[in-house]
């Protein structure tokens, strides 16, 4: 009889159900194999990631929660807290768009909101396809506005963000979500049950039969079949939000409440378990209380429903009428749904009868899978593949990438948010290479960026990844901040495939190693698995986005990407080589899907790193952009069109190792590197600083007050082209696209 | 040919939420004093002028243009279509 599967239709494998049945032992009945179900899906239990995931450094004296709680916090002195985290949305955006962006960032507001925080920013990290089919236009554009349209009803900004585009992300898009908040450090609250007594009480929307199981969906590949898999996507309410976050911070104000989870996925029994498990106290849960939106609910949808918009607080007793007149006040729905007890069992009632007892410990702590990681025959293959031959026309390749989806303006996506509400912004969207916000409480600012290079981390996932750290590194630094902590949010196909695995494997490993030798602590994430096309087998590249938090402690050093000066010299940080695998330039211009892509070494980025915050934080440059997709060329010429200023840069005199041609010069994305304007006076201060950090450095050449954007090597003109051309195919390329004018 | 008038209306799911419906139904309604209404559905409507063969021909080109080219989402919408001849 044991060895027989679930009576039920779940998701669990033999050996979890046989381990369930041992750890518990006596045979479970169908509530209990559906909360054993949802408990043990990928998405709740992390159960394939999480030896991997210890692996990050967390620590730092600035953290003050790190991974396996709703939000990091880090502390940012006088008495104030940055929470953050980031969250995927990527299954149910590849169905229903519009609500699967949205219930997304409703999603991880509430993550943010749980731990006594007041959102205060939005960021997103979006993948398609090919932006030219009509899959891709359609998911692009309901996922932009579904994320904008929820942002600007709950008065959260929309601060930062990127996309990328490439062909493995056609069936299955890319949708992360980031949010901050900010709190005093003394009304933190965590997802704990703390005090037997303590009232358990469920608030917002009403529980309905939709979303369950959307956690094991989540935790499936897309196939056909999910057209018709209508219960999972949710429909996301920004009404009910708004009052929730007002009410929920009220609330925390009274002192009363002790412990608080959003219900996300895995609903009650995933809240209530956790709080249970990581408080080490019981809950009674009783099912008839629960406000619901529909009749006849039976205790198994009841302990497993999604419903958006959901709260589970543990309150004083004698508080409680104190935390209800707040909720009564915004006219929010709440129900008083149990109670936390002794001992450490989730206790769940029914009519009167008791229709689930079980130990949180098991509920909580899924057994972990080691999953077997194999390195793949990928076209990595280092040299296996003709060089292409330098093309003559340098002129032509750099306006053709000005105009690649990867690289253009992304104006058309971030004019659709509302970027300003709440008036923190001080460096929006395209401004610098990460967002500031202004923190009006105290006198200091925040930078925030997310990054992510799929395709490099496809061809190297080690290196990728450190890139991706990096990278988000560089942009916070750029704008005049000291980058404290990150949260990513890995995307990956299906990790039960050995190759996927080892993706998913040296991708983390990366990250440690770039943590580790940047000294920048994980203080939060998330794993998205099964994102793979069921039909074909294609898996998405590896995106491990990373979502940089930097600190400003004084307004004066904030710095953006423009040029400002005519006359100032413009500086090249950090050496340029020739890894052109995963580069804009290989992968659209020459087709070419191989070769290595950059190395990511900790000791060379720290180096650049700290040369550009430190002459930044002298008051030696006035503007600083990193290198990325499209390389030196690119970079420079976004610095001229924000600035609307000409420059003039001599190639012979940018420091650099192993270049052999021009066009490796010009567009390789080797990482640690940084262009900085600066006024003629400091240039030996700011080379003698990157002398002694140890950063190659070298003027290369001058911003002027001219429209033109010239490059030469030995005087020879290698582009020569006017601001106004350089502009239009930048700024132009997207809404052509979204047009289909092209 | 003939002209007809199709109109498309768009909603939620019977099953889904309706955000708008509610908190207009709540929000405005209720407190404006309007207790009779029990419930509100919010949605989308659509008005087109088409020439078709008959209205099944006007009610098909109508059904299948909404499905190729997204104007709703079957996964959680549906569409009521309607044909009056001009």
């Amino acid at each position: 009889m044991s060895t027989l599967s679930p009576p039920i239709k779940t998701h669990l494998t033999r050996e979890e159900a046989e381990e369930i049945r041992k750890r518990l032992g006596r045979e479970p009945n169908p509530v209990e194999w559906g909360m054993f179900d949802i408990m043990y899906s990928e998405h709740c239990s992390y159960k394939s990631s999480r030896p991997m995931l210890s692996l990050l450094p967390s620590r730092s004296p600035r953290v003050v929660v790190g991974p396996g709680y709703d939000s990091g916090i880090v502390d940012i002195g006088d008495g104030y807290v940055v929470a953050f985290k980031v969250e995927s949305h990527n299954h149910p955006s590849a169905i229903e768009p519009y609500n699967g962006a949205a219930t997304g960032v409703g999603g991880i507001v509430r993550d943010v909101l749980c731990v006594g925080a007041r959102p205060i920013a939005l960021l997103d990290s979006l993948r398609f396809g090919n932006p030219r089919s009509g899959r891709t236009q359609w998911l692009f554009k309901h996922v932009v506005r579904g994320i904008g349209d929820y942002g600007n009803c709950i008065g959260v900004p929309t601060v930062a963000g990127e996309v990328e585009f490439d062909s493995s992300f056609e069936t299955n898009c890319l949708v992360n979500v980031a949010c901050v908040g900010l709190a005093k450090r003394e009304d933190i609250i965590l997802a704990e049950f703390k005090e037997p007594g303590d009232i358990l009480v469920l608030v917002g929307g009403p529980t309905g039969r939709d979303g369950i199981h959307g956690v094991t969906f989540a935790s499936k590949t897309i196939g056909q079949q999910s057209e018709e898999d209508r219960p999972a996507v949710q429909i996301g309410d920004p009404f009910t939000k708004k009052l929730l976050i007002e009410a929920v911070l009220e609330a925390l104000k009274t002192g009363q409440v002790r412990g608080l989870k959003d219900l996300g996925g895995g609903g009650l029994t995933c809240a209530a378990s956790e709080m249970s498990f990581k408080g080490g106290r019981g809950v009674e849960l009783n099912l008839d209380r629960v406000h619901v939106r529909e009749e006849g609910m039976t205790p198994y949808e009841l302990v497993l429903s999604e419903s958006q918009e959901r709260m589970l607080f543990a309150v004083n007793p004698q508080g409680l009428s104190q935390v209800l007149r707040v909720f009564e006040k915004y006219g929010l729905s709440y129900s008083i749904v149990g109670k936390v007890t002794e001992g450490g069992n989730v206790s769940v009632f029914f009519q009167g009868e008791k229709v689930a007892e079980v130990p949180s410990e098991i509920l909580a702590q899924a057994p972990v899978i080691r999953r077997e990681a194999k390195e793949p025959s990928l076209p990595a293959d280092g040299q296996n593949y003709p060089t292409p031959k330098e093309p003559e026309n340098l002129n032509e390749v750099f306006l053709s990438l000005l105009a690649l989806p990867n690289i253009a303006s992304q104006e058309w996506v971030f004019q659709q948010y509302d970027h300003e509400v709440g008036v923190r912004s001080v460096v929006k969207p395209g401004e610098g290479d990460a967002a500031v916000l202004r923190l009006l409480e105290i006198p200091k600012a925040i930078a925030l960026k997310a990054d992510c290079n799929s395709r490099h981390a496809y061809l190297d996932p080690f290196y990728g990844h450190a890139g991706a750290l990096a990278e988000a590194a560089r942009n916070v630094v750029c704008v005049g901040a000291e980058p404290v902590a990150y949260a990513d949010c890995c995307n990956f196909g299906n990790p039960e495939k050995p190759e996927i695995f080892w993706q998913f494997k040296r991708g983390i490993e990366g990250l440690a190693y770039m943590g580790r030798g940047l000294g920048i602590p994980c203080v939060g994430g998330n794993v998205s698995f099964y994102n793979e096309d069921s039909e074909t087998g294609v898996a998405v590249k590896p995106s491990t986005v990373v979502v940089m938090l930097g600190l400003i402690e004084d307004l004066q050093w904030i710095t953006t990407l423009a040029l400002k000066n005519p006359g100032d010299c413009v500086l090249v940080v950090g050496e340029t080589r020739p890894e052109m695998g995963g580069s804009e330039y290989y992968c659209e211009i020459h087709r070419i899907n191989q070769g290595r892509p950059p190395a990511a070494e900790a000791a060379r980025e720290k180096a650049s790193l700290q040369t550009v915050l430190k002459a930044i934080r002298a008051g030696y440059v006035s503007a600083a952009h990193d290198c990325s997709k499209g390389g030196l060329a690119v970079a420079l010429a976004l610095m001229a069109v924000q600035g609307k200023l000409g420059l003039k840069i001599e190639l012979e005199h940018v420091p650099c190792r192993g270049v052999t041609r021009k066009d490796e010069l010009l567009f390789s994305e080797t990482y640690s590197r940084f262009i900085l304007a600066v006024n003629e006076e400091n240039v030996d201060v700011v080379l003698k600083l990157a002398s002694r950090e140890g950063a190659p450095a070298r003027k290369v050449g001058r911003v002027v007050d001219d429209a033109v954007f010239l490059l030469q090597a030995s005087g020879t003109p290698v582009i020569q082209v006017d601001l106004a051309e350089i502009e239009e195919r930048w700024r132009e390329a997207i809404p052509r696209i979204m047009e289909g004018k092209n | 040919m003939k002209n007809y008038t199709v109109e498309v209306v768009i909603q939620n799911k019977p099953v889904a939420r309706d955000p708008e419906g509610e908190t207009i139904h709540r929000d405005l309604l209720l407190k404006g004093g309007y207790e009779n209404v029990k419930s509100v559905r919010a949605g989308k409507y659509i008005q087109l002028e088409v020439q078709a063969e008959g209205p099944e021909d006007a009610e098909k080109l109508v059904f299948e243009m909404c499905n190729a080219l997204r104007l709703y989402n079957p996964v959680v919408h549906t569409s009521r279509i309607q044909v009056r001849e001009k």
